[in-house]
This record gives C-alpha cells, structure tokens and sequence, in this order.
C-alpha cells in the first residue's frame, strides 16, 4: 500500500508549475558559484547578474500571465495554483527586484561580503512565493520559517554596527515567539480535525480543504476556536496589526535599508497572503473570526497613525505608518466577506503601497550619511533644492502613501473604503477616515522638511560640506526611481490594466 | 492510564512556561531557551495527536520542525554572539541603542 500512496502523491508533482521558485533558488547558489569561480576584480558584476536573473524570471511569469497557471492542487494538495497567488509571485519577485537595487546602493558603501546578501534574498523571495500558494500547514509553516529565517540574517546584516545586531536580536525573539504561537495553533486545529470522533475528521486536518470541512462540521469546536485564535495572532505579527506591532519601529530603524523595504513590503505582503486563504480556511468560523478581526484593524488604524505622529526618525516613521497601512488592508480582507471584489481592492492597495515606499525607501538609501539608522527629517532639510529629482521623488512617494489625488495610492484607499461601505461597516469606515487624515498630518510633515524649512532658514550659514544627495544615481538608479514614480502617477489616472490583471482578467 | 489530555496538559503547561519565560526573562539565552521549549510544547503534543487520533501527518510534521527549529537556533546563536562582541552583555535591559 505505501508504494502505490507514494506514487499517487508521486503523479501530482507538478515542478513546470513552481519553475519560477525553482529557477531563483538555482539563481541563488549560481551567485555563490560565481563567487568563488570569478576573480576578485569581477564581483561588482554578481549583483547584476542577480538583478537580470530575476527581471528574466519576472519576464517569464508576466509573459505567462494569468492564463498559464498551474491548476488546482499538486505536489499531494501541498501546494494550490490560483490567480491570487500568482499575483503575489509576481509582486514578491518585483519587490525582490527593487530590494536587490536598493541593496547594490546600501552595500556599496560597507566593507561587508555582499554576494551573500544577494543570496539570501533570492531565497527569501522564492519562500515568500511559495507561501503564497501553500494549501496546507506544513507548506505553509516551512515556507513561512524559510523566509523568516533569512529576514533575521538581512536585519542583522551590517554585523559592524550594533544597532543592525540588536534589531536582529529583537527581530528574532519576536519572530520566533510568533512563529511558536502560529504553530501551536496549527498543532491545535490538527488535533481538532484529526478526531476520529467528531463528524468531518480526517487523517490530513493540515490540508487547507479538509480542514475547512471539519469547521463546518464543528464550528463551535473549542480546540478549533483557540486553534484559529492561535493561528492568527502570529500572522497579525507578521503584518504589523497591533498588538504584535511593538517590534516594527526598532527593527525598522536597526535593518539596513534594503532589509526594511523588503520587511515594510515583502513581509506584509506575505502575511496578507496567508491571511486572505486562512479567512476562507477559517469562514466557518466567521462569527468569531470577523470581529475580530475588525477590533485589531480599528485599534492597528489608531495605534499606527496616533504614534508616528510625534516621529521624527524616517525609518520609524515608514515602520508605524506601514502599521496604519496594514490596518487599512485589514479592512479589505474584512469586506471581502460579503464584497466579492474586496481582495481585489486589497491588492491594488499593496500594488500602490508597493510603489510608494520603494520610491520613498529609495530616497533614504541616496540621501543617508554613514549610519542610516539615524537618518531623521532633519537630514531632508532642502532636499528638493540639492535634488529636485530626488525631492520629486520623496514628493510622489510620500502623497500617494498619504492617498493624496491623483496618485495609485488615493485610488487603492479609495477602493478599500468603497468596499467597507459596501459591506456596510459604517462604524469601521469612520475610523479610518479619521486615521486617513490624522496620517495626512503626519505625511506632510515629510513634504514639509523636504521642500520648505530650509527657504525660512536660508538666511543661516551656508550648507556645510555635506555629501550632495543621490552623487551615486547612476543611470539604473534614475531608471528605478522613475518606474516606481511614473507607476504610481499613471496608475492613478489610468487604472484599467492593473485592475483588469488583479481581476484575473 | 495515561490518556490523551494528560500529554495535552504537560503540553499546554510546557507553552506556557515557555510563552511567559519569554516575557518575563532579562538573560536572551534564557529567552532563547524558552522559544525552544515552546516548540517542543508542539512537537510533544503533535506526537500525541498524531498517536491517538491515528494518522502519520502529525509524526512527519515533528520533523519538519526540528528541521526549522535548528536552522533557527544556529542564526539566533550566531547573532547573540556577534552581539555580545560588540556590547559584552546579553541583557536585554541593557540592549536599549534603539529607541525614540
């Protein structure tokens, strides 16, 4: 019997299907190779070589589209194909690509090995992928500790300067404490659904779809309640949703900035990928699981935009507005239990928070001195004047993460809120209109420091010899920062391919 | 007899111990002993599961997260010690460079 078993999981296996996971983990240890088999002149090349690898499988998923996914279950109902998970491949891969840039910038300027760095990225971003698409606990638990893992070692990446190390430190405790409580949750729901006992059990509870059975069989089952409970409390901390957000302003500040690009971007995103298929797992469960939900989203709202608005450090600053965010993203995973498009919505809004803060996250890497941890809105002091480029930049970054008109992020918050509405959550839909303008004061602050102090100061001594801002924009460096600009104007005005792509269309 | 509930109860028991032990602690090795502990509160009472409900998945899951659990343990370590060349402690009231 085990033989045949095997050989029917066996027949399931479908690895055209994860090609692009593949191909970035056979990218990841081509860079070690290379690294070794280069002379020492020719490792500047090694970056870019990761850079074109992964714009090469990025080219193939689009090219692709959404009409070559993979179908339903493989690999034994480990993995499920769909268009939302494709979707995320693709944002978790062009998140990858900007953080490897971001990364050439940053890593310059340190006497640290850097191909390793390139390295564990790729593998992060092929675990992201696959989390994505996980149809069962243990994929999803591997996956989500595969890309955890790698996040503590990008944090603590730049190992000469202690607040990089003491980021990592807290980073770890509180993703290792996560990581316990979501698995001993899934412990939980497996003896649930595995007794033999109770109506709908089976031998494989971890399986998304058996488990999701044995809940509408079972909803009020106490094993299973605390089990969701358990499950969801480490995927509010991967998000950020209060009250798991204490870590995000310490290790925001402490990461190098690439690692807190791909933490604000690539790590929220991935939490709201597990949890839009945990909320469908789980909807027997609703009665319990929505309010809920809706509690941290509302205190997520307040708790983010009331703290970072006495901010003066950047990076804390990003760190708890990408709180605020992730309380407005929760309001679209709450609506999509009775607005159908809401997981749309949910995605444009991480498109457009995508844009945004890499171009914001971009800035910082050009303008910061030695320590990029200290960076403060001090430091932007006359920026638009060193720099126009970079200060239109922080300028388009800065309005649409604000949800300014006409930019991609004022659309995404626009949809969100039409779908609360929709949902006729009125009393959820007030609390983030108000967080939406307490955040606007806090956004121009930025814009504030940016473009104007320094016009009231200008009669003080002259500029110091600081270093000129962006003196490293080399013509990639334009071309980067122009893309992420230029999306989030045009996908302001013109929302139509992107919302036709998300909608599977 | 020995039942289900009990190994379920030392299971609870050894999460708590570990959950509140990470909160309550001031050494990071400790807090590192008691993240581990937490896993194995899983582990223990996936054996269990696995044992009385009939059903392998629980048994091949332990595996898997021993597997993590190392991988964890050697980047946690390998920070710890880097940090502590830097600052000579592993306080956590004295690891205090980040703040507002």
């Amino acid at each position: 019997m085990p033989t045949e078993y095997l050989q029917q999981i066996a027949e399931t296996n479908s690895w055209v299907a994860i090609g692009p996971e593949l191909a970035l983990g056979i990218l990841a240890l081509l860079l070690l190779a290379l690294e070794v088999l280069l002379p020492k002149v020719a490792h500047g090349a090694i970056p870019r070589i990761a850079v074109i690898g992964q714009l090469a499988i990025l080219a193939s998923l689009l090219w692709g589209g959404m009409s070559d996914v993979g179908t339903g279950e493989a690999f034994g109902g480990m993995i499920r194909f769909d268009e939302t998970g494709q979707i995320f491949r693709i944002f978790f891969l062009i998140t990858s690509v900007f953080v490897s840039y971001l990364g050439m910038v940053s890593l310059d300027r340190k006497t640290l090995p850097q191909i390793e760095y390139f390295h564990i990225l790729l593998v992060v971003t092929a675990a992201l992928m696959l989390l994505a698409q996980a149809n069962h606990f243990v994929m999803l638990f591997v996956a989500l500790e595969t890309a955890t893992v790698g996040f503590y070692i990008l944090v603590s990446y730049f190992r000469d300067t202690v607040v990089s190390l003491e980021a990592g430190l807290k980073y770890l405790i509180m993703g290792a404490l996560s990581s316990a409580i979501l698995l001993f949750g899934i412990v939980l729901l497996y003896g649930a659904g595995s007794n033999p006992a109770l109506m709908g059990s089976s031998t494989d509870p971890m399986n998304f779809g058996n488990l999701t059975r044995f809940l509408s069989a079972n909803p009020a089952d106490t094993l299973g309640l605390l089990g969701m409970l358990f499950v969801l409390s480490g995927i509010a901390f991967k998000i950020g949703a209060f009250p798991f957000q204490i870590w995000v302003p310490d290790v925001y500040q402490g990461a190098p900035i690439p690692t807190t690009t791909l933490l604000a971007i690539g790590s929220k995103a991935a939490g709201f990928a597990m949890l839009m298929r945990l909320v469908d797992v789980f909807a027997p469960l609703g009665d319990w699981m929505y309010p809920l939900l809706s509690a941290l989203a509302v205190l997520t709202i307040m708790f983010g935009n009331l703290a970072a608005l006495t901010q003066r450090n950047l990076k804390r600053l990003m760190g708890l507005s990408g709180v605020s965010h992730a309380g407005f993203l929760m309001l679209g995973v709450i609506a999509s239990r009775t607005v159908e498009w809401a997981g749309t919505a949910v995605m444009f809004y991480l498109f457009a928070y995508l844009l945004a803060s890499i171009a914001v996250f971009a800035v910082m890497a050009h303008i910061d001195g030695a320590s990029d941890s200290e960076l403060s809105l001090d430091d932007l002091g006359n920026l638009a004047k060193r720099n126009g480029f970079l200060g239109l930049a922080l300028a388009v970054g800065i309005g649409s993460l604000a949800g300014i008109p006409p930019l991609a992020g004022f659309i995404g918050k626009l949809l969100i809120f039409v779908a609360t509405f929709q949902a006729e959550q009125y009393g959820l839909l007030g609390v983030a209109v108000v967080g939406v303008v307490v955040s606007i004061y806090y956004y121009f602050g930025v814009i504030k420091a940016a473009f104007f102090e320094t016009w009231r100061f200008s009669e003080d001594e002259e500029e110091t010899a600081e270093p000129v801002p962006g003196s490293r924009l080399g013509f990639f460096g334009k071309l980067a920062i122009v893309a992420v600009v230029a999306g989030s104007i045009v996908i302001g005005f013109y929302q139509a391919p992107l919302s036709s792509m998300l909608a599977g269309g | 007899m020995i039942g289900l509930e009990h190994y379920i109860v030392v299971s609870s028991l050894l999460f708590s111990i570990g959950f509140f032990g990470v909160l309550l602690r001031k050494n990071t090795l400790a807090i590192y002993m008691c993240l581990e502990l937490m896993l194995n509160a899983a582990n223990l009472a996936l054996v269990a599961f696995s044992r009385y409900h009939g059903g392998m998945g629980g048994n091949v899951f332990v595996f898997f997260i021993i597997t993590v659990a190392a991988a964890e343990v050697a980047v946690g370590l390998a920070i710890i010690v880097a940090l502590f060349r830097k600052r000579q402690t592993v306080e956590v009231e004295e690891l205090n460079t980040l703040k507002d």
